[in-house]
């Protein structure tokens, strides 16, 4: 079937929209209806906990997996049969990792880069070699972060003008992580569009223009890392030594901050020996004076300005369960 | 580089297939003058199977036409050439979803039409070239034990054998593109191979047996009329056409 190009109508360069995507797998709803709009030029990162849809979605992007309903375009070229005309335009590296291990590296990156111009498998090439991949050894000898480079290594190698990378820093050495990183990073900066998943936030904040974070199938937030920064900044995480007194706690710390405090407690979470009490805060100095000043329980541990992927999670999106 | 890989992988299955078919049919012709001097003798031994003891009247009948026939058609392209249309079909796709290799099959941007398509020729390939070729050979060994057969009613005879295998070998890829356990899928033609054997050996359900299609009665037909059997024919392409529109319909489809 010839592809189907139908360019975008608009005057800036297409990027990726979807409008509505969704997918069930018999009874289990993946992905809910996600709507997306990507620019290009940009580095977008997709978050989200496992099962929470990313890789369906980026699957679905790539045409690998087709939506139950909703419209997708890639580059301008919609999102329809099994794809194959979206996949000229974009390369996807996948977050499962299973290749031929019969075969030798660079035999491995000409197969996964059958159907592109010569060109393609001569960047590849060049960013393997970059990468330190052996080209003459087999792909079974291959560690598992050199499996991950090999893929992407092959997903940059084609001269498109999107790459979806599902979680391309699985498995790196930091070295190796910041390498990728950089990659990705210049391929935004030459004017590409890279869609990643990933679970590391601050991997995503380096490197990012925009975050997009899933649960349940669904978009829960679309933030930029400035406005994620600003959330840190206004965030305190505090860890008491008090097995199973979480209420006890944060009744102790509520009063010690007193009634006129701008401090807001915004979770408080129980683990097997530590309570973890997350406070919202614009400014945190006068929340650490007014906690110095007061006596009650003194925490084990303070730390200001920072959130992980599941304290965000838990405290700003007020996901529980994770 | 990619392309010559699978190539040489299908050339080597190929070979080996078809070196054990001509090995089978060179012991096989160079036994024919035995076996006529003793036509008589292993009538009497197959009279307890009835279906048998019909064989070897024909045999006796049609001399060493019968012979050939069901020595490369009935019993050596019918026992390997099952076997290797269930082995090589079973793995075609299943055995990439298996291993967890159907994603990078599919990420290339090439169809998904394309990809199955070029699965079922070569498989297809594998399964028929050496049924062709290895009954091209047969004048040539007949030749041998002074004996000759003609070339072009020999080569319908394959025809028609590569169509029975190349049914098996449909429905087996069409189960294949839909599953993720090759051996299994593999397994259970197999036993269906075996079974329709069996009952073909039994008078009273010999009749039910998938093997009748290509049997030495069959191909005596086909060997003396010097035409297919054109229903026979016809069903069996439909059956092909069939799988192959199912596959595709369901391969368009699947998840990685």
């Amino acid at each position: 079937m010839p592809p189907t190009l139908k360019p975008n109508p608009s005057t800036k360069p297409p990027g990726i929209t979807a409008r509505g995507l969704r997918r069930t797998f018999g009874s289990i709803c993946a992905v809910a209806g996600v709507d997306l709009d990507i620019e290009p030029g940009t580095v977008t990162g997709i978050l989200g906990p496992n099962g929470s849809g990313k890789s369906t979605t980026l699957r679905m992007l790539n045409g690998l997996v087709r939506p139950d309903s909703g419209t997708a375009s890639v580059a301008g070229v919609q999102l329809v049969g099994d794809g194959t005309a979206v996949r000229r335009v974009a390369t996807f590296a996948p977050g499962e990792i299973a290749l031929y291990g019969e075969m030798f590296g660079d035999e491995h990156l000409a197969w996964l880069l059958r159907g592109r111009p010569k060109a393609a498998f001569t960047k590849a090439q060049a960013i393997a070699e970059q990468l330190g991949l052996p080209p003459k050894k087999k792909v079974h000898a291959y560690s598992h972060g050199m499996k991950r480079q090999l893929l992407f290594a092959a997903a940059m190698g084609p001269d498109v003008p999107v790459r979806i990378l599902d979680e391309p820093t699985e498995g790196l050495d930091p070295a190796k992580r910041q390498e990728v990183l950089e990659m990705i990073g210049g391929e935004a900066r030459a004017g590409g569009l890279v869609l990643l998943s990933s679970h590391h936030l601050s991997e995503v904040q380096a490197v990012c223009q925009r975050m997009v974070f899933f649960h349940g199938g669904s978009v829960i937030a679309d933030e930029s890392p400035n406005d994620l920064n600003r959330r840190a900044r206004r965030s305190a995480t505090m860890v008491y030594e008090s097995p199973g007194q979480a209420s006890g706690v944060a009744a102790a710390l509520q009063q010690q901050l007193g009634p006129d405090s701008k401090a807001v407690i915004a979770s408080v979470t129980q683990d097997k020996n530590n309570v973890l009490v997350q406070i919202a805060t614009d400014d945190p100095r006068p929340f650490l004076a007014e906690l110095a000043a007061q006596s009650g329980p003194a925490p084990l541990s303070l730390e200001l300005g920072k959130l992980s992927l599941v304290d965000l999670y838990r405290t700003v999106y007020g996901v529980t369960g994770l | 580089m990619t392309l010559s890989r699978n190539v040489r992988n299908a050339l080597f299955t190929g070979l080996g297939y078809f070196i054990a078919l001509e090995l089978m049919l060179i012991a096989a012709i160079l036994f024919w003058p035995s076996f006529e001097e003793n036509t008589a003798a292993l009538k009497v031994l197959a009279s307890p199977l009835p279906v048998l003891r019909e064989m070897f009247t024909e045999l006796e009948q049609k001399g060493v036409s019968a012979y050939v026939l069901s020595q490369h058609f009935f019993k050596g392209c019918n026992v390997l050439g099952c076997a290797a249309a269930a082995l090589i079909a079973a793995n075609a796709i299943a055995a990439e979803a298996q291993r967890g290799t159907l994603e990078i099959f599919l990420l290339r941007p090439l169809s998904r039409r394309r990809l199955l398509l070029e699965r079922w020729l070569t498989g297809a390939i594998q399964v028929s070239v050496p049924v062709l070729l290895t009954t091209l050979t047969i004048p040539l060994f007949l030749s041998q034990v002074d004996e000759s057969l003609a070339l072009g009613p020999l080569m319908l005879c394959a025809v028609h054998q590569c169509l029975f295998l190349l049914s098996l070998f449909s429905v087996t890829f069409l189960f294949s593109t839909m599953g993720r356990a090759p051996l299994h899928l593999a397994f259970a033609v197999l036993v269906f191979i075996i079974f329709n054997f069996s009952i073909y050996m039994v008078k009273t359900v010999t009749h039910m047996s998938v093997f009748r299609l290509a049997d030495m009665e069959t191909f005596l037909e086909i060997y003396e009329k010097g035409a297919l059997p054109l229903g026979v024919t016809a069903g069996i392409l439909v059956l092909i056409g069939g799988c192959l529109w199912g596959s595709l319909s369901v391969f368009e489809r699947r998840v990685p």
